[in-house]
């Protein structure tokens, strides 16, 4: 306090802060100019042939995509009785890979959005990547529901189409909530992402040097041109887009979790879910946007601006969404017990010491400890080891629903009802199905799409802001700017 | 170079100058210095959006978040008005004795469908106000325009400003920028899409209209024939019908007897008393089974279970039901008899059988749900029940009358 | 300069006038909260009501505080450095909440059920449900964990405090680094501690109710509150010449979208444990909001679903709202009340139904709650300014503070 200079004035002109002045870092490496960022992120859509590791992974995930399209014409032309789903679990491998898939879904809007309302910079190299991810996500989620409905070519009855039977959907349901926000989410989700390509798209259009590619890239680019004006409705209807989406994020897997926290089975109704089933789901989706980007950094050569620091943000906001899901736990199986419900309790001892215990100690091992790996550094910027971690993670968020879904519906109040769910190999092929089907879109996508948001990860860069005069126009005032002067 | 070209030539109708620049900074001075021109009709091209540049242009804020709010709070009175409709109006019915329209169980999709509105709000909402998709123009014939994808950046003052003027607005200009000024010109008939396209267009907006159009022809015409349908799904099932043959089974029929040790259901009482309480014509007077304490209290048992919700533990048709019927002034509800009432004293026994079995006015019947011999045990403990309510200190046994008087 | 700057950025002799005022209002308040909890005629049943209510209310202002600066810390803010001293301030003031709230917890402890019922083992033990969990909810046990609790949050916060103060003289930015690198097990001890003092301090009012997400609520709850506060003191403090180069109008806006998104997540959380409780309809669930949703109560949920929630939601929607310091504050002002009336909600309705009396004179929420508010406030400000006397309302040594100067939003 007793300085020579007015330790208040630092930003003026002239006086000096004592001590240390932290400015951010660069967020990309190697060369840092805009022409450099364009040419490494276009390379991979332009490049004549892709790695042959791309030729080996799509030929498998599009075996298994085939497979999934083969378990999916037998399921409706036989029925649902070709899984495992029976009295008394009448819920099983179909909805936990539906939660599970649509959890996945969760990390790509909270990147966009919800980072971006937080001002974390960094998303910028990821988002376009975890976005499309998001959407490959829901396309597997979605299919779930639709696939388990039975009568498939009736449930458009889903929607509130005016019909012979003068009927309408209940929306009391739950379920009819999860029609909802699942397809909104969806919808929102593929409006933000084909949004922020636009620019991009535009990009490839000015690049291309095939008329065909010019066309296909040019029509979908919509004529953008990089006025000042579009920019600003861009920018504004950007930030809407993301403040709109924060909450719908929030609301698609609370909406999930209510499908079970309405409902008296033990085990399922308990006030935290929805906050709780939020959580997870930004934490599965981390663990796979780290799970596939990893590779695809250092397959596609964007390791400049993908960094290991990218990699390390994304880790430790897994350890922290991991601890609240631990939290979680921990409320739930005290509030079992401080509650005093007979059924709640043999619920959490059941699946703790029951027959599914072994489900329930692999959930707990992968989802809370297995994240704690992440307080150590080595691990968190090791990308073999983290992918290790993630997919752990993965491992363990399938397993937390399959324990919710089973555990509960197996062991109901009637003792007279209980049963042992176990899934048929129809079952076990269609979901290794949609993993082939992700993959095989993430792909493609890879290979068509720019894999990063040039527009966007030229914003951070240092040529992004005007070194003049004025300063206040360009980034040298701007807080969260590489540019940060010292002064 | 700097001799005035004309608006109109042989390349089209002039859009105006263009000054190329290598970065944010040049380009950032150079729009204030156009505005601070007094142009209007001018714009910066860039790879990304460059922070500040609408305060060096004086741009004005957007509409967009306005458009956005009308689209959410239709959204929302849309979804409200959808759910309410639907199932408080059109259709209701009761599911898991939740209200018809109750707000919490109607918020979700609500919200959905007001950030789903808001959404296509922005989303198209910015497109609009952009006027893209916009595939053609003049910019594009710039020979080095395609870097503003890339890193160049561009300013356009557009030949519809007022103040344009072709010799100062290109001084202007090539003041600001090393790079030499290009005037760019919109193509002649550029503005249309390829007849083929048109045409294309037309006809698939046709076509779709086709299943809209045979929709409302089904739902308008009247037809005899049986309704088509795409998957048989549960219409038409195989099965045999009564009294055919059937192959499969050994004996050629196609019913099944029954299998060995079937009892008909009552089968094995065949006292018409105590089946139907009517002895001949008449009800009977007296129990036409044993009576015991076991089988008082089992009547007791029963009649907690499916009797004391209307008429009262004590049968003074003051059960829970009953009691929160009156309470919600139901219109429709019948109050259950008080079981002290004279008349219902007076019954037969048979006549009470009866109606525990075969229910009486709104009262459901039970015969299904309770055996012939429990039947019979609610009859015992009503009439049991009965004395109780309406007993005189005479009916107590001689033994306990000293009790009585203690208290 | 030398002395202007510091003059300007820490409060001298004003703050010992303050403090005093402070003091002043909470020992009349103090003085009227005892005489109208007299005249209930209940051993002071319905007082400590009130005195609990007052005390978690301040005490709240602080947890939210707390969560802040672990937070900042955390994600290594920048933008916020301006306003983090306030924050910090704040958080360390837990202690009074402590104090004041420690002679409710060694009533309790000593067996009597005035105010947490199930202290007093003669209820305990009529009640088959709760002797189920009787283990949890014994005095000396709650006596204990309340004894954890706030020593988490006093040794937390003072140890903030003192990184932080020390950084302001230190030739480097070692005290920052500790910070940010203890932040993240801070930030889970936080958590496990506010959850279990909500179960404890507030749930538990109701015995034989449960809630997974109560701590939850809470936590959502103290947060805004602290956000309301601080726009309040900031804004206090800037008209009276303090932090007036230091905060801008980017401070406030970023304040304001932090109060509005924890509005919205508060609306969220209430709803969500709301409807399903409404939804699942049990009878050992619903009894709580049962409660609450007849007499007097009925309005003040309703007031709590318009003015915690859609009011404040559609008021502070709007960015010109935010960047507004005089609107800003007035809706700071209504949501702090309306922490209290939910505080109240939450804290009051057992007092009324739990005992026997079946209502009390004055509604649902009566003159000798506010009395109580008013008396600890007075003594919460008065250490608060006592606190910040001699320090700078600034981190002047931040390594983050020339970008927190600089900031602006997009």
């Amino acid at each position: 306090m007793g300085s020579a200079h007015g330790p208040i004035s630092v930003g003026s002109a002239g006086t000096q802060s004592r001590g240390e002045v932290w400015t951010r870092p660069v967020l990309v490496d190697g060369d840092q100019s805009l022409g450099a960022v364009t040419r490494r992120v276009c390379d991979v859509v332009e490049a004549p042939k892709p790695p042959r590791a791309w030729y080996i992974a799509i030929t498998i995930s599009a075996s298994l995509t085939l497979m999934l399209f083969g378990m999916v014409v037998y399921l409706i032309a036989t029925g649902v009785g070709v899984w495992g789903n029976t009295n008394p679990v009448f819920w099983g491998w179909d909805i936990v890979n539906f939660v599970f898939w649509v959890g996945i879904a969760h990390a790509g809007t909270l990147i966009s959005a919800i980072l971006f309302l937080l001002r974390q910079k960094w998303r910028t190299s990821v988002n376009r990547a975890a976005e499309a991810m998001t959407l490959f996500a829901v396309c597997c989620a979605g299919m779930y529901p639709a696939i388990h409905v039975g009568r498939i070519w009736v449930a458009y009855w889903l929607f509130p189409l005016p019909n012979q039977m003068q009927m309408w959907p209940n929306f009391r349901s739950p379920l009819l909530w999860d029609v909802f926000a699942v397809s909104t989410y969806a919808t929102v989700s593929l409006l933000f992402w084909y949004m922020g390509l636009v620019p991009d798209l535009a990009t490839l259009r000015d690049r291309a040097v095939t008329p065909l590619r010019r066309r296909l890239y040019g029509f979908f680019a919509l004529g953008w041109r990089g006025s000042a004006r579009h920019w600003q409705r861009f920018e504004r209807a950007y930030l809407i887009l993301a403040a709109l989406a924060t909450p719908l994020v929030l609301s698609v897997h609370s909406v999930v979790s209510f499908d079970f926290a309405v409902s008296q089975v033990p085990g399922w109704h308990t006030t935290i879910f929805p906050p709780y089933f939020v959580a997870g789901a930004i934490f599965s989706g981390f663990a796979m946007v780290v799970t596939i980007m990893v590779p695809a950094r250092e397959l596609f050569g964007l390791r400049d601006l993908v960094t290991m620091k990218h990699l390390e943000n994304m880790n430790k906001v897994i350890l922290a969404t991991g601890s609240m899901v631990g939290l979680a736990y921990a409320t739930e199986f005290f509030i079992a017990w401080y509650g005093g419900n007979a059924f709640e309790r043999f619920t959490f001892l059941n699946r703790a010491l029951g027959p599914y215990a072994w489900a329930y100690w692999i959930m707990i091992f992968c989802n809370v400890v297995a994240p704690q790996f992440f307080w150590s550094k080595s691990i968190r910027t090791n990308p073999w080891l983290m992918v290790g971690v993630c997919i752990l993670v993965n491992v363990g968020m399938w397993f937390e629903r399959f324990v919710i879904v089973v555990t509960s519906l197996s062991r109901d109040y009637l003792p007279s009802a209980w049963g042992y769910f176990k899934p048929t190999p129809i079952d076990i092929c269609t979901f290794i199905g949609t993993l082939g089907l992700f993959f095989t879109l993430f792909l493609l996508f890879c290979r068509y799409l720019p894999m990063v948001a040039i527009a966007e990860v030229k914003t951070v860069l240092p040529d992004a802001h005007a070194h003049d005069e004025h300063g206040h126009a360009g980034g040298a005032a701007h807080g969260r700017s590489p540019e940060v002067q010292h002064v | 170079m700097s001799e005035p070209i004309p608006t109109t030539d042989e390349r089209g109708e002039l859009h105006g100058f263009v000054a190329e620049f290598d970065d944010v900074t040049s380009v950032t001075r150079a729009a204030r210095a156009v505005r601070d021109a007094g142009y209007q009709k001018f714009d910066v091209y860039s790879p990304f959006p460059i922070h500040g540049i609408e305060r060096a242009m004086g741009l004005r804020s957007t509409h967009l978040p306005w458009i956005v709010l009308v689209c959410g709070v239709s959204g929302l009175g849309l979804a409200l008005l959808l759910q309410y409709w639907t199932n408080a109006v059109d259709y209701p019915f009761k599911i898991s004795g939740k209200p018809l329209f109750g707000i919490p169980a109607n918020i979700p999709i609500t919200f959905e469908v007001t950030v789903l509105l808001s959404a296509f709000a922005a989303f198209f909402g910015m497109f609009v106000l952009n006027k893209l998709p916009e595939h053609h123009h003049a910019l594009f014939e710039h020979p080095r325009f395609r870097r503003a994808t890339d890193d160049g950046f561009f300013l356009a003052i557009e030949a519809g400003d007022t103040r344009f003027d072709s010799k100062r607005t290109r001084e202007l200009l090539q003041s600001l920028t090393q790079h030499p000024v290009v005037a760019c010109h919109a193509a002649r008939g550029g503005d249309h899409a390829p007849s083929w396209i048109r045409v294309g267009g037309i006809a698939v907006a046709l076509i779709a209209l086709l299943p809209l159009a045979a929709a409302v022809a089904a739902r308008t015409g009247d037809t005899t024939k049986p309704a088509f349908h795409i998957v048989n799904d549960m219409d038409s099932q195989a099965r045999f019908r009564a009294q055919v043959a059937n192959p499969v089974f050994a004996d050629g029929r196609a019913m099944r007897p029954d299998p060995a040790g079937t009892v008909a259901f009552d089968g094995l009482i065949e006292d018409p008393v105590v089946l139907t309480g009517k002895r001949g014509d008449a009800w009977t007077t007296t129990m036409p089974v044993a009576v015991d304490a076991r089988v008082l209290a089992r009547g007791r048992e029963r009649f907690g279970i499916y009797c004391a919700p209307c008429h009262g533990g004590a049968g003074y048709g003051d059960g829970l039901v009953a009691n929160r019927a009156k309470d919600l002034q139901e219109p429709n509800w019948v109050p259950p008899a008080s079981l002290h009432d004279t008349l219902v004293r007076g019954r037969a026994l048979g006549q009470l059988f009866d109606t525990v079995r075969n229910g009486v006015r709104t009262m459901p019947a039970y015969g299904r749900q309770m055996s012939v011999e429990d039947s019979w045990a609610v009859v015992a403990y009503v009439r049991a029940l009965q004395r109780s309510q309406n007993g005189t200190p005479a009916d107590v046994p001689e033994a306990k009358q000293a009790e009585l008087g203690a208290r | 300069m030398t002395s202007t700057s510091t003059a300007l950025e820490t409060l001298g002799p004003r703050g010992a006038r303050w403090s005093q005022l402070a003091l002043g209002v909470g020992v009349l308040g103090a003085a009227l909260a005892a005489f109208l909890g007299s005249q209930f005629h209940d051993g002071f049943a319905r007082f400590q009501h009130a005195w609990l209510l007052a005390c978690v209310f301040w005490l709240t202002l602080s947890l939210g505080a707390l969560f802040f600066v672990v937070l900042q810390h955390l994600v290594r803010a920048g933008w916020s450095v301006v306003v983090r001293r306030v924050a910090e301030l704040v958080a360390a003031n837990v202690v009074v909440a402590a104090v004041l709230i420690a002679p409710l917890v060694v009533w309790a402890a000593m067996g009597h059920g005035s105010l947490w019922s199930w202290a007093d083992p003669e209820s305990l033990r009529a009640s088959p449900l709760l002797q189920g969990k009787a283990a949890w909810l014994d005095g000396r046990f709650f006596a204990i964990r309340c004894v954890v609790y706030f020593g988490i949050w006093i040794g937390l916060s003072r140890w903030l405090l003192r990184h932080s103060v020390e950084q302001d003289s230190a030739p480097d930015a070692k005290p920052t680094l500790a910070l940010e690198l203890r932040a993240a097990p801070a930030m889970v001890v936080y958590a496990l501690s506010v959850n279990f003092a909500a179960f404890d301090l507030l749930m538990s009012l109701s015995p034989t109710w449960y809630s997974t997400i109560f701590g939850v609520y809470v936590f959502a709850g103290s947060v805004m509150s602290f956000f309301a506060a601080a726009v309040l003191i900031v804004s206090f403090l800037q008209g009276r010449g303090l932090l007036a180069r230091a905060v801008t109008v980017e401070h406030y806006h970023d304040l304001g979208k932090f109060l509005f998104a924890f509005v919205f997540f508060w609306g969220y959380i209430a709803f969500s444990q709301f409807m399903l409780i409404w939804y699942a309809d049990l009878p050992e669930e619903t009894e709580w909001f049962h409660v609450r949703l007849a007499g007097s109560w009925k309005l003040v949920s309703a007031v709590l679903l318009f003015g915690h929630f859609i009011l404040p939601f559609a008021g502070l929607l709007s960015r010109h709202v935010k960047r507004r310091v005089g609107f800003l504050s007035l809706w700071a002002v209504w949501l702090l009340v309306m922490h209290a009336v939910d505080l109240a909600w939450i804290v009051l309705p057992p007092a009324s139904h739990g005992h026997g009396a079946e209502s009390h004179a004055g509604g649902a929420i009566g003159l000798v709650d506010v009395a109580c508010l008013v008396a600890v406030g007075g003594v919460w400000t008065f250490a608060l300014v006592r606190s910040a006397a001699n320090r700078s309302l600034v981190p002047v040594g931040d390594p983050r503070l020339p970008e927190s100067l600089a900031f602006e939003n997009l």
